[in-house]
């Protein structure tokens, strides 16, 4: 890509971890800056304390010689002691001449009174400077005049400037250059996470972003997205998978009315013949046509609209309605359909029409797949005892080919068909639309065996509703019901 | 299918002229739908919009009226309420691609006598046709006769002839219903809703079954068989030749 390094380098400028550390070399270079004039004033103070105090010791010792040993002194001040603290001394008569010493003229504007003062000396070839000065009245009418210059205070504060040049340029160059490590970093973790996300938006959905084992905040943030593209992912595999199953239904009574068609077609012969193919490929449209209308159905249901036509519904008139709609099938098969009444009245919150489809289609299936001289229970109690207590339970036993374990959460997904059940009718969205329903109940529904008997071990549902309160407010969150009642029973169901 | 089916409803005859009025946007399908009113004999008048559809029910006079849900300017559901509020009391089949049982329950709120989904079979539609057009025996009377059979209904007994006919209870409302309706064509949805008041796809033939052990007991061997098939629409219960 041209340009991609300049590229990377202004982003590299605009990175938060950058942003960050110039706060970081600002708040640092301020906080060097204060320390540094905290140093300069103490050291000033001091010098200037010290200096006065030399001055003053001095002048002291020098008070009480005598005359003669006074002179002598300061005129050899360059030689002894004197010279490490003071830069000049000198003697001068009442009437402000000359005596001895290094100071030839008498300051301008010096006050004899013992104490330092600060005045400026001009020279008469160079450029005047500032001295602390000390006048004395000495013994022989004289005036003893000290002087001391500014030099080491202007070396200390020479030194002072020059250590903060010196530390302040390394530290704050290795603080930059720190800030752009990591920010070249942060960014080349960020760029891999944008190559995954453009990745996963070309298509490619199994591609995560790299998340490390969530130690810090990019990580954690990287570890709820890929659990969010899981989730999506699962629901995309589903939504493909019930398009791949419904394009497969459809498929088959397709093929095979455009079987006939083309065959009547190139082959006509009596109309009797031709009235049989347009039949026959009318019944496979219907079948196709059935298939569509219980998707939209389940589509329908799992809209959750429906709520708003809930009611109590008894579950003794709920059985005995269904009852009577299924048992001349189940004699002309040869099967037992009883109902079990519950002891008094039981009845939950819900839509009968919808209930009523969900008890005929268990009804349905179990007396499709229940051998002649089989029995299909139905029956409904108040469970009395465990963490279900209260709940009302509906449930449907048969003694036929029952379902397999593995099988159990397949058969409510869309179009399952048990590999025993190929043979028999159906669109296979009946347990689909059961389970659609009862989610909108915030109902449980739960698949075991009904007996023991291995060569007919029977299917047992047995749907579970929540307790009464749980359905009456429309648009509660029966979502949460849902998605915890499943929770206990399959996990996999949705 | 058992043996004693007859041909389908085309061979009833009906009373020639009878004004439908077909308000529908896909071409197509009115087309097909026209062609076969009019090879049953029924006057079919065609209109495409909301508003020509209301228009031609507020002006002219027809014995039933067979509405689109999803019209083009105004909504099959306004033009049956607009209808309503002036008075035209034309029996209307609303016609719906949605399946919605929300649906079917706001189109008979919104004045509808009937609700179909489409994808129809033209049976289904014709048979409902009828049924609006021939509304149910009086509803007061307490004996329903159909040629020989009497139901009585406060002291439920049915009897054809001489011959007492015993009946589970499911048995005498199936019965019942059959008898308000004679010589018309009953599909099995309208059983299955009308009777059962089930508004869904059964998988299994549940409604022939149940016609099934009505019929062995109306019709007894030797006897003419008054509960017939119709091949590819549903049932009827024929009293007259």
């Amino acid at each position: 890509m041209p340009g991609s390094c300049c590229v990377l380098q202004t982003d590299l400028f605009r990175t938060a971890t950058f942003r960050l550390t110039l706060a970081v070399v600002a708040a640092m270079i301020g906080g060097m800056l204060l320390q540094f004039t905290v140093i300069f004033v103490e050291l000033s103070q001091y010098e200037t304390t010290r200096a006065t105090a030399l001055l003053e010791r001095d002048a002291e010792i020098l008070t009480r010689e005598s005359p003669t040993r006074l002179e002598y002194m300061v005129r050899e001040r360059a030689t002894t002691e004197l010279r490490v603290a003071l830069n000049g001394a000198a003697l001068f008569d009442s009437g402000f001449h000359f005596v001895a010493g290094d100071i030839k003229n008498w300051p301008d504007g010096l006050i004899i009174d013992g104490h330092v003062q600060r005045l400026w000396v001009h020279p008469p070839e160079d450029a005047p400077y500032e001295m602390r000065f000390l006048a004395e009245r000495v013994a022989g009418d004289r005036v003893l005049v000290l002087a001391r210059s500014f030099h080491l205070l202007s070396e200390l504060h020479f030194v002072t400037r020059r250590a903060i040049m010196i530390s302040i340029v390394p530290v704050v160059a290795f603080a930059l250059l720190t800030g752009i490590i990591l920010s070249h970093r942060a960014l080349a973790r960020v760029k891999t996470m944008h190559e995954a996300i453009d990745r996963i938006m070309e298509g490619d959905l199994h591609e995560r972003l790299p998340a490390g084992r969530e130690r810090d905040d990019l990580e954690r943030l990287a570890g709820s997205v890929n659990r969010m593209l899981d989730r999506l992912e699962y629901l995309l595999d589903e939504i493909r998978d019930v398009g791949n199953d419904i394009a497969h239904d459809l498929r088959t009574p397709l093929s095979r009315v455009r079987a006939r068609l083309e065959r009547a077609s190139s082959s006509p012969r009596d109309a009797t013949y031709l009235t049989t193919v347009i039949e026959k490929a009318t019944q496979d449209l219907d079948q196709c046509f059935l298939v569509i209308t219980a998707i939209l159905r389940i589509g329908e249901i799992e809209n959750g609209r429906r709520r708003a036509g809930f009611g109590q519904v008894d579950m003794a008139e709920l059985m005995d309605d269904v009852f009577d709609l299924y048992e001349p099938i189940a004699e002309a098969k040869g099967i037992t359909l009883r109902v079990v009444h519950p002891v008094g009245l039981l009845s939950v919150t819900g839509d009968r029409d919808l209930l009523v489809e969900v008890l005929a289609n268990l009804i349905d299936n179990a007396v499709k797949f229940t051998d002649a001289d089989g029995e299909v229970t139905v029956s409904a109690t108040r469970i009395a005892d465990g963490v279900e207590s209260g709940h009302v339970r509906l449930s449907v036993a048969d003694n036929g080919i029952g379902i397999a374990e593995n099988e159990r959460d397949a058969v409510l997904g869309r179009f399952y068909r048990s590999d025993k059940s190929r043979h028999v009718p159906g669109s296979g969205l009946g347990l689909s639309l059961v389970s659609a329903i009862l989610r909108l109940h915030g109902a449980r529904l739960a698949i075991a065996s009904a007996g023991h008997d291995p060569e007919r071990p029977g299917a047992l549902f047995e749907i579970t509703f929540p307790l009464g309160d749980a359905g009456t407010v429309p648009g509660t969150n029966w979502r949460d019901n849902v998605l915890s009642a499943q929770g206990q029973t399959s996990g996999a169901m949705s | 299918m058992t043996d004693d089916e007859t041909q389908t409803g085309q061979n009833l005859e009906s009373p020639p002229g009878r004004r439908v009025l077909f308000v529908e946007d896909d071409e197509t399908l009115a087309g097909e739908v026209m062609e076969e009113l009019m090879g049953r004999g029924f006057l079919p008048f065609h209109e495409e919009t909301g508003p020509a559809g209301l228009q031609a029910a507020l002006t002219d006079t027809f014995d039933v009226m067979i509405l689109d849900r999803m019209l083009p300017l105004m909504d099959g559901l306004a033009v049956v309420e607009r209808m309503r509020t002036h008075n035209v009391r034309t029996p209307v089949l609303v016609l719906s691609a949605l399946s919605a049982v929300d649906d079917r329950v706001s189109g008979l709120k919104a004045g509808g006598d009937d609700y179909l989904t489409k994808p129809f079979a033209m049976d289904e539609l014709v048979a409902r046709i009828e049924a609006l057009l021939r509304r149910p025996n009086d509803t007061r009377a307490t004996v329903l006769r159909a040629g020989s059979l009497e139901m009585d209904l406060i002291d439920r007994i049915v009897r054809r002839g001489e011959r007492e006919i015993e009946l589970l209870p499911r048995e005498f409302r199936l019965l019942e219903y059959l008898m308000r309706r004679p010589d018309q064509v009953l599909t099995r949805a309208m059983l299955l809703e009308d009777v059962w008041h089930y508004r869904f796809v059964p998988q299994t033939n549940l409604v022939d079954v149940h016609i099934g052990k009505l019929r062995r007991k109306v019709d007894a061997p030797g006897e003419t068989p008054l509960i017939q098939s119709i091949r590819g629409a549903g049932f009827m219960l024929r009293v007259t030749d």
